[in-house]
C-alpha cells in the first residue's frame, strides 16, 4: 500500500472530520465558520491534484481494510478516471458551494447546522465514487439519502421544504434499499463484492439467470436517485431547499449518483438487449418529458429542476446506448452539464436574494439592473441551449450523432426524432430562461429593486462560466479527462479527440432544426402557455399522493379483513393455515401402501357409530340450550367409552367413562349460573363459513388418523408389554406406566390437578368478594327451581349406593395394578358417590358433614406420592423407583405388594380431592346466589306427613 | 446427577429465586416491594449474563441430553437475560406510574426468562415444551396484568386462547414425532429423520411442531394475536414481548430445526421460506395503515421475524448466524423504541397514537435524534447496524440459493421503509403540534440512547457479536 492509497483513504475520511467542526467554529463568526468548512474540502482538492497525474496516466489506486469480512464488507476504495472526475466535481463545485452559501444564507439561518450536512453530505458522495465494494457503496449511498434529507428540509418553517424532504427520502431511499437486493445478487453471481473483480466478469454476470433482477433492482436505485422517468417528481418538490443545496445536490452531484452507478457499472452490466431497452428508452422519455415540462415552468428553479431532469435523461439514454462512443458522449456531457448548470442555479439563486421572487412573469429587464449576473446567466444558459462555442454544444452534438444512428426496435426515426425534440424544448427553455429574466424592459413592480450582489456571491458562477467558454472554444483542453474518465466508463482503453467542427452531419442538421424550431417555441410562448394551463395533464405529486393514499386504503383494508380484533377470525385463519400445512406436508412425503386390513363392522358397532355421529351433529344443532347440549355430550362421551371397551382398551374406558360422568355433573352444576343459552348467530354467511371450516379441520384430522391407522408402525408398546410385569411387578401395562414407567410424569400431573383444584378454590374465593359476587347475590335464580329439589327416591337411593360405590372404588383402586383400574380411576368413582350425595341433598347439607378438609387431601396425595418416590433414596436408588415383592398371609393367597400402590394411594387422594374442592367451588356460589340452604336431607320429611296423619285419628 | 444440577444451575438460580421472593413478598411488604424486586430481579438476570457469558466454552449436556448447553444456548441466554433485565429496568417507572407495579410482574418475568433459557437448551421434546409453557403461562398472565383494562384483559384472553391452540397442535406434532421416531431426545429423531425421504408421520409432526413455534414468534399465518396483544398490554408488558420471548422462540425453532430435523432441511426448507416471505410482506404491508405505534410494532416485528426465519431459511451454518445476528439486533432496536414508546405521554396521560408525536423534535431533540436512528435502523437503512443485520440474512439466503426470497425481502424492506420514515417525517415535519412528551427515568433514558447509541457505533465491528454468533452456529449446525 503506497503513499497514494493512504492519501486516498485520507480524502475519503476528510469530510466527515471536517462535519464536526462548523458545529464549533459557528461561535467564532460565520465567515470563520465557512473558512473551517472550506479547509477539508481544499485539503482533499490538493490531495486528490497530488493523485490525479498516476491517475491521469491510467493506474488505479487502491486502499484496502478488512470491515465485516463475513459479509464480504470491506472499507476499501479505489481511484480510477471516473473516479477522479467525479471527486473533483463533488469537492469543486463543494468549495464553490461553501463560498456562495456563505453571502446566501440570511443571519436568521443556523448556518453550523447546514455546513455540518452540507460535509456529510459531502463525505457521502465522496464515498460513493470512491468506494471499491458494492457493500460499501451502498452504505454511502444510503448515508446521501440521509443527508439531503436533512438538507432540503433545512429550512423546516416552510411546508414545501417538509413535504419535498419526505418525498425525496422516501422515493431515494426506497429504491437504494431495492439496489441492496441487486447487489447481493451481483456479489452472488461474481462471488466477490468487491468492484474491481465485478467489472472484470461482465460476461458471467450477463450470462447469468439472475442477471435481469439485479440489473432491475440496481436501476430502481438509480433511476430513483437521478430522478428519471417515472420517478422524476421527487426532484422539482425537493427545489424547495435553500438554493446552495440544490445547486449542489440537485445538479452537481447528488442527482448524478445514479449517473455515476450506471456509468461505473457499465462494463458489468451495459451491452445487453435488456439494458438499451430499459435504460435507453427510460433515459429518451425523461429528456423529452422532462424539457417540455421545462418550458412552462414560471419558477426559475423549477424551469431549472426539470431542466436538470432532461439532462440526466439524456446522460441515461447516452449510457443506455451501450457503445463506447456514446460513453465518452456522456462522461463529457457530465462535465458540461454540471459547469453550466451550477452556475445556472446558483444565477438563480442571486435573482431570488437580489429580486425576492423566482417567478419568471415578475421578472424581466433584469440586464440592465444587474449586469454581472445577466451576462454570466446569459452564457450558462447558452450553453445548455446548445449554442455553438459554448461546451454544452459540443456534447449536445455528440448525443444528437449517437442518437442518428441508433435504432429503436428495428425503427430508424424514433430514437433521433425523439432526441431532436428534446433539443429543441431545451433551446427554448434555455431561450425563456435569457429572455424572460434578464430581457425586455426594466420593470418598476419588483417585490425588491434588485441590484448586483458582492463579489463573493458571484465569484462561484463566474469561475463556472470561463470554464464552460473555455471548454466551448478549445474542447482538447477537457482531452485528457474525458478520455481517463471515459475509458474508465468503458472498461478499455479510449482515445476520443473533442472538436467543434465536426464537418456536416446528421447532428449538425439536428442542432440547427433544435435550435430553430427552439426559438419559434419561445416566440409562440405565450398562446402556447395558455394551451398548457388549460390542458388537463397527469400532476406527479397528486398521483404521488393519490398512490399513497392508495396503498394507505388498500393495507387498512387487507389488515381490517384480518385483523378485525374477532377471536372467532383468529381461530379461523389459524385452523385453516394448520390443516392447509398439514395438507401440503401430506403431498409432499412418502406415503407407503396401507398395510392393514379394516375391522369388520358389526352391526352394534356401526350402531354406536352412527349414534355417536348423530350425537355430534346435534350438539352443534342444539347447541343454543345448553342443558340439551350437555346431555347430547354426555352421550358422545359414553358413545367412545363404549369404543374403547369394544377395541380392548378397558383401562382407557373406565377412565373415559369416570371422566365423563364428573365433567358432566360439575358442568351442570355450573349451568346453573350461566345463561342457559348461547347467543344467536343471525349471519348465515358466517355459519357455512364457519361450518366449513370445521368440516375441513374435522375431515382433516379424521383423515389423518385413518391414514396412520392403516398403517403399521414401529411404537414403543411392545417394550412396555414386556417390561411391565418383570419390571413393574403388573400385569396392567397402563396402570405400571402410570405408576411405574412414567411415574414422573404422573407425579407431575397430580400436583397440576392439585393446584388447579386450589386454584379455582382461589378464584372463587377473590370472584366473590368482589364485583361478580354482588352481581351473584342481586341475580334471582329461584324462578325455575324445582319445588322438589331433593326427591326422596334419590336421596335413599344415593344413601344406598354409597357404601357400595366406595366398595367399587377400593376394589379398583386394589386391583389397579394388574387389571383395568387404578388410583386415578378410583379417585373419580368415590368423588362420583360423594357427587350424587351433593345432587340428592344439597350442598350445606353434604358439606355440614364432611370432615376430612379438601385442600389437605390434595396436600397428602401429593405428599405421599412424593415421600413414595423419595422412600427409593433409601434403597439407594433414584427417585420414583418403584419395588414390589410377593407375600403370602395365610389365608389369603400369594398376593403382590409394590410400592407403585402407595403411589398410587397419593394419586387417589389428590384427585378426590381435587375434584371435591371444584364442587365446593360451585357450591359456594350458588349459596352466594342466595340459594336457600337445606339443613334436613329431603325438601320435607315423608315422616312429617305421616303424623298430622296419626293426629288426625284423634 | 450433581453435573446435570451443575448445567442448569444459572435456571435453577432464577427459578428458585423468583418463588422465594414470590412467597417472600406475598408475607412481607407485597406490592410495596415492587421496586426494589425488580431491581433485584434485573441485577440478577444480568449477572447471570455475565456468568454465562463468561463462563465455560464447550458442549456439556445434563439430564441424558434433554438439556443442552453449547456456545449456542449460551449466545441466547445471554442476549435474553440482558433484553429482559433491560426491559425491566426500562420499565419500571413506567410501571408504577400507570399504578400497575404488582410484585408479581418482576416474578413472572424472571419466571418467563427460566422458561426462555429452558426453551433454547432444549434437547428433547419434553423439555422443550417444558420450557414453552412455563414461558407462556408467565407471558398469558403479564399480558393481562392490567386487569381494570378490557383491552388488556381481551389481550390476555385472546392471546390465551390462541396459545392454547397452538400449543395442542405442538403437543400434536410432537407425539406424531414421538410415535414414528420412537423417541423424544432431538438426537434420536435426527437419526430417524435422515436423507431424502422421511416418513409421513414425521413430516406431519414436523409441520405441526413448526407451526407451534410459529405462532410464539408470530409468523405468518399464525401471527394473528399479536397486533390485538400489543396493543392491549401494559406498554412495558409489550416491550417485553417484542423482546427476549422473540429470541427464545426463534432460538428454540432453529434447535429444533436443526438438532431434530437437521437431516430434513429440505422438507422445511419450503414452510419456513414460505412463513418468512409472508411474514415480511404482511408485517411491511399492514403496517402502513397504523395510527397506533404500538400496532405498528406489532406488525414490524411480524416483519422482523420474517426477515429471521429468512436467514432460518439458509438451512446453512452462515443462516442461523444471520438469524442469531439480526435476532440480537433487532432485541436492542426493540428495546430502545420500546423505552421511548413507554415514556409517551400527553398531560400526564399514556398516549400511543403516531399522531401526537408531530413536531415531538422541536421539545425533544435528543430524544427524537435517538428515535431517529433507531426507526432507520429498524428500516433497514444503511449505516445504521439494522442494514448489517438485514445484509447478513439477505446474504445467507443469496448464498443458499433462496433467491427469490432474498429478493422479496428487499421489496418488504422498501415498503416497510416507508411506515418507519413516517413516524420520523411526523417527529420533525408533523404539520400541527401533538404535544406528546416524554419524561423518563434514567433508566429509560440509557435504554433509548444506549440503543441509539449502539446503533450508530455498531456499525464499526457490530461489537464482535458475529464471532459469538459464528460460534453459536457452528455448535448448533454441527
Amino acid at each position: 500500500m503506497g503513499d497514494g492509497s493512504n492519501l486516498l483513504v485520507i480524502i475519503a475520511l476528510l469530510p466527515f472530520i471536517g462535519a464536526l467542526v462548523p458545529g464549533w467554529m459557528i461561535r467564532a463568526g460565520r465567515n470563520a465558520c465557512a473558512t473551517f468548512t472550506a479547509v477539508p474540502t481544499v485539503l482533499a482538492l490538493v490531495m486528490l491534484g497530488i493523485l490525479a497525474p498516476d491517475v491521469m496516466r491510467g493506474e488505479v489506486i487502491q486502499a484496502r481494510f478488512e470491515w465485516l469480512p463475513q459479509l464480504g464488507l470491506s472499507a476499501s476504495f479505489f481511484l480510477d478516471g471516473l473516479g477522479l472526475l467525479f471527486a473533483g466535481m463533488i469537492l469543486g463545485v463543494g468549495l464553490l458551494i461553501i463560498l456562495y452559501a456563505r453571502f446566501y444564507l440570511s443571519g436568521d439561518d443556523p448556518m453550523g447546522q447546514f455546513y455540518t450536512y452540507l460535509l456529510l453530505f459531502q463525505g457521502a458522495m465522496l464515498g460513493i465514487v470512491l468506494s471499491d465494494n458494492i457493500l460499501l457503496l451502498l452504505v454511502f449511498w444510503e448515508l446521501t439519502s440521509l443527508s439531503s434529507f436533512l438538507l432540503i428540509g433545512y429550512w423546516k418553517h416552510l411546508p414545501e421544504g417538509r413535504q419535498g424532504a419526505r418525498m425525496a427520502l422516501a422515493v431515494t431511499g426506497s429504491g437504494g434499499l431495492a439496489m441492496i437486493g441487486g447487489m447481493l445478487i451481483l456479489g452472488n453471481i461474481v462471488g466477490s463484492y468487491d468492484l474491481t473483480d465485478i467489472l472484470a466478469s461482465g460476461d458471467l454476470i450477463k450470462s447469468s439467470e439472475w442477471y435481469l433482477p439485479a440489473l432491475i433492482l440496481i436501476l430502481l436505485g438509480a433511476f430513483t436517485k437521478s430522478a428519471q422517468f417515472p420517478f422524476h417528481f421527487w426532484l422539482p418538490h425537493a427545489m424547495a431547499a435553500p438554493t446552495p443545496v440544490s445547486a449542489y445536490l440537485h445538479s452537481a452531484t447528488m442527482v448524478k449518483a445514479g449517473v455515476f452507478l450506471m456509468a461505473r457499472m457499465w462494463p458489468a452490466l451495459a451491452g445487453t438487449e435488456a439494458w438499451f431497452y430499459i435504460v435507453a428508452t427510460v433515459g429518451l422519455i425523461t429528456m423529452v418529458l422532462g424539457a417540455v415540462i421545462a418550458l412552462f415552468k414560471d419558477d426559475l428553479k423549477a424551469l431549472l429542476a426539470f431542466s436538470t431532469v432532461s439532462h440526466l435523461g439524456l446522460l441515461t439514454m447516452l449510457l443506455g446506448f451501450g457503445t463506447t462512443a456514446a460513453a465518452v458522449a456522456a462522461v463529457f456531457h457530465i462535465i458540461n452539464h454540471l459547469t453550466f448548470k451550477a452556475a445556472l442555479f446558483m444565477t438563480a439563486g442571486i435573482v431570488d436574494h437580489e429580486a425576492h421572487t423566482r417567478d419568471i412573469k415578475r421578472l424581466g429587464g433584469l440586464a440592465k439592473l444587474m449586469p454581472i449576473t445577466a451576462t454570466i446567466g446569459t452564457i450558462a444558459a447558452l450553453s445548455m441551449a446548445g449554442i455553438p462555442l459554448f461546451n454544452g454544444f459540443l456534447s449536445k452534438e455528440m448525443m444528437l450523432e449517437e442518437a442518428s444512428h441508433t435504432y429503436w426496435f428495428e425503427n430508424p426515426w424514433i430514437v433521433p426524432a425523439l432526441a431532436t425534440l428534446g433539443a429543441l424544448f431545451s433551446v427554448a427553455y434555455s431561450l425563456r430562461f435569457i429572455f424572460h429574466t434578464f430581457g425586455g424592459p426594466v420593470r418598476d413592480d419588483y417585490p425588491h429593486k434588485p441590484h448586483d450582489p458582492p463579489f463573493g456571491m458571484y465569484a462561484a458562477p463566474a469561475l463556472l462560466v470561463v470554464l464552460v467558454v473555455a471548454i466551448g472554444v478549445m474542447p482538447f483542453l477537457a482531452d485528457n479527462l474525458v478520455a481517463v474518465a471515459a475509458s474508465a466508463v468503458a472498461g478499455e482503453a479510449l482515445h476520443p479527440h473533442l472538436k467543434i467542427w465536426h464537418g456536416v452531419t446528421p447532428a449538425l442538421f439536428m442542432s440547427f432544426a433544435a435550435i430553430g424550431g427552439g426559438i419559434v417555441l419561445l416566440l409562440i410562448h405565450r398562446p402556447l402557455d395558455r394551451v398548457w394551463i388549460a390542458a388537463p395533464r397527469p400532476e406527479a405529486k397528486a398521483i404521488f399522493d393519490k398512490l399513497l393514499a392508495l396503498l394507505v386504503g388498500a393495507t387498512r383494508w387487507i389488515t381490517e379483513v384480518t385483523h378485525n380484533r374477532s377471536i372467532t377470525r383468529y381461530l379461523a385463519i389459524f385452523t385453516v393455515a394448520s390443516v392447509a400445512l398439514g395438507y401440503a406436508a401430506w403431498t409432499g412425503g412418502g406415503m407407503s401402501a396401507p398395510s392393514r386390513e379394516m375391522l369388520p363392522v358389526p352391526p352394534l358397532v356401526g350402531l354406536g357409530f352412527v349414534l355417536l355421529i348423530v350425537g355430534a351433529a346435534s350438539v352443534v344443532l342444539f347447541h343454543r340450550n345448553r342443558f340439551r347440549a350437555l346431555v347430547v355430550l354426555s352421550i358422545i362421551g359414553l358413545m367412545v367409552s363404549a369404543g374403547f371397551v369394544y377395541l380392548s382398551a378397558p383401562d382407557l374406558a373406565l377412565t373415559q367413562i369416570s371422566v365423563e360422568t364428573v365433567t358432566i355433573m360439575l358442568l351442570l352444576l355450573a349451568l346453573h349460573f350461566i345463561p342457559k343459552e348461547t347467543p344467536r348467530e343471525t349471519r348465515v354467511g358466517k355459519k357455512i363459513a364457519d361450518g366449513v371450516v370445521a368440516l375441513v379441520a374435522g375431515t382433516g384430522v379424521g383423515a389423518l388418523a385413518y391414514a396412520f391407522m392403516r398403517r403399521d408402525v414401529d411404537t414403543i408398546s411392545g417394550f412396555h408389554l414386556d417390561n411391565s410385569y418383570a419390571g413393574g411387578g403388573g400385569n396392567n401395562v397402563v396402570n405400571v406406566i402410570l405408576v411405574d414407567f412414567r411415574g414422573y410424569d404422573t407425579y407431575g400431573e397430580i400436583i397440576v390437578l392439585g393446584i388447579a383444584g386450589l386454584i379455582i378454590y382461589a378464584l372463587m374465593q377473590a370472584l366473590l368478594g368482589g364485583p361478580a359476587g354482588r352481581k351473584l347475590r342481586n341475580t334471582d335464580f329461584t324462578r325455575d327451581l324445582s319445588r322438589d329439589r331433593h326427591p326422596l327416591m334419590m336421596v335413599v337411593a344415593t344413601r344406598v349406593m354409597m357404601p357400595i360405590a366406595v366398595m367399587v372404588g377400593i376394589y379398583i383402586f386394589l386391583r389397579g395394578h394388574n387389571y383395568p383400574g387404578g388410583g386415578f380411576v378410583a379417585g373419580l368413582v368415590i368423588a362420583i358417590a360423594l357427587l350424587m350425595q351433593y345432587m340428592a341433598s344439597g350442598f350445606a347439607w353434604t358439606q355440614s358433614r364432611q370432615r376430612i378438609q379438601y385442600h389437605a387431601m390434595i396436600g397428602f396425595g401429593v405428599v405421599i406420592a412424593g415421600l413414595t418416590g423419595a422412600g427409593s433414596w433409601l434403597a439407594g436408588k433414584p427417585f420414583l423407583t418403584s419395588a414390589f415383592g410377593y407375600f403370602e398371609f395365610p389365608p389369603i393367597e400369594e398376593f403382590e405388594l409394590a410400592t407403585a400402590a402407595l403411589f398410587d394411594l397419593g394419586v387417589f387422594l389428590t384427585v378426590l380431592g381435587a375434584v371435591m374442592l371444584m364442587l365446593f367451588s360451585l357450591s359456594r356460589i350458588a349459596r352466594y346466589a342466595g340459594q336457600s340452604v337445606n339443613l334436613e336431607p329431603m325438601d320435607y320429611d315423608p315422616a312429617d306427613r305421616v303424623k298430622p296423619l296419626e293426629g288426625g285419628k284423634e | 446427577m450433581a453435573t446435570d444440577l451443575q448445567t442448569i444451575l444459572p435456571e435453577l438460580i432464577l427459578a428458585v429465586y423468583a418463588m422465594l421472593a414470590l412467597v417472600g413478598a406475598v408475607y412481607t411488604g407485597k406490592d410495596n416491594l415492587t421496586g426494589p424486586i425488580t431491581w433485584l430481579t434485573a441485577g440478577l438476570m444480568a449477572v447471570l449474563a455475565l456468568w454465562i457469558g463468561t463462563g465455560s466454552a464447550g458442549s456439556t449436556q445434563a439430564f441424558g441430553g434433554m438439556f443442552l448447553s453449547d456456545a449456542y444456548a449460551r449466545f441466547a441466554k445471554v442476549a435474553i437475560l440482558i433484553a429482559g433485565a433491560a426491559v425491566l429496568l426500562s420499565g419500571q417507572e413506567a410501571v408504577a406510574r400507570r399504578g400497575l407495579g404488582r410484585f408479581e410482574y418482576p416474578l413472572l418475568i424472571a419466571l418467563a426468562t427460566v422458561g426462555m433459557m429452558m426453551m433454547v437448551s432444549a434437547g428433547d421434546l419434553m423439555s422443550l415444551y417444558l420450557g414453552l409453557e412455563l414461558q407462556s403461562l408467565a407471558l398469558y398472565v403479564v399480558a393481562a396484568m392490567n386487569r381494570d383494562s378490557v383491552k388488556s384483559t381481551e389481550a390476555g384472553m385472546k392471546y390465551f386462547v390462541l396459545g392454547a391452540l397452538s400449543s395442542g397442535l405442538l403437543l400434536y406434532g410432537a407425539s406424531l414425532t414421538y410415535g414414528y421416531a420412537g423417541t423424544t431426545l432431538f438426537s434420536g429423531i435426527i437419526g430417524a429423520a435422515t436423507g431424502g425421504e422421511i416418513s409421513l408421520g414425521l413430516l406431519i409432526g414436523l409441520v405441526f411442531v413448526s407451526a407451534g413455534l410459529a405462532f410464539k414468534i408470530s409468523a405468518v399465518p399464525f401471527h394473528m394475536w399479536t397486533p390485538d396483544v400489543y396493543e392491549g398490554a401494559p406498554t412495558p408488558v409489550t416491550a417485553f414481548f417484542a423482546t427476549a420471548p422473540k429470541l427464545a422462540a426463534m432460538g428454540l425453532f432453529a434447535r429444533v430445526l436443526f438438532d431434530a430435523f437437521g437431516g430434513a432441511v429440505g422438507d422445511w426448507q419450503q414452510i419456513i421460506s414460505l412463513m418468512a416471505i409472508l411474514s415480511m410482506a404482511l408485517g411491511a404491508v399492514a403496517a402502513i395503515g397504523q395510527t397506533n405505534i404500538k400496532r405498528l410494532m406489532a406488525y414490524s416485528s411480524i416483519s422482523h421475524m420474517g426477515f429471521a426465519l429468512m436467514g432460518l431459511s439458509a438451512g446453512t451454518a452462515l443462516g442461523v448466524q444471520a438469524m442469531l445476528v439480526y435476532m440480537a439486533i433487532y432485541l436492542t432496536m426493540n428495546v430502545g423504541t420500546f423505552a421511548f414508546i413507554m415514556s409517551m405521554e400527553r398531560d400526564g396521560k399514556p398516549v400511543t397514537e403516531i399522531a401526537s408525536l408531530n413536531q415531538f423534535a422541536k421539545g425533544e431533540p435528543l430524544k427524537a435524534l435517538a428515535m431517529l436512528v433507531l426507526l432507520f435502523s429498524l428500516a433497514g437503512v444503511p449505516p445504521m447496524v439494522g442494514f448489517f443485520g438485514k445484509l447478513y440474512v439477505l446474504q445467507a439466503a443469496v448464498d443458499a440459493g433462496l433467491t427469490w426470497l432474498a429478493i422479496g425481502g428487499v421489496i418488504a424492506s422498501v415498503i416497510s421503509a416507508f411506515y418507519y420514515l413516517r413516524i420520523v417525517y411526523f417527529m420533525y415535519f408533523g404539520q400541527t403540534e401533538g404535544q406528546a412528551q416524554a419524561p423518563m427515568s434514567p433508566a429509560a433514558w440509557v435504554a433509548l440512547m444506549g440503543s441509539a447509541a449502539i446503533m450508530v457505533l455498531g456499525v464499526v465491528n457490530l461489537f464482535g457479536i458475529e464471532t459469538a454468533a459464528a460460534q453459536a452456529a457452528q455448535a448448533l449446525v454441527n
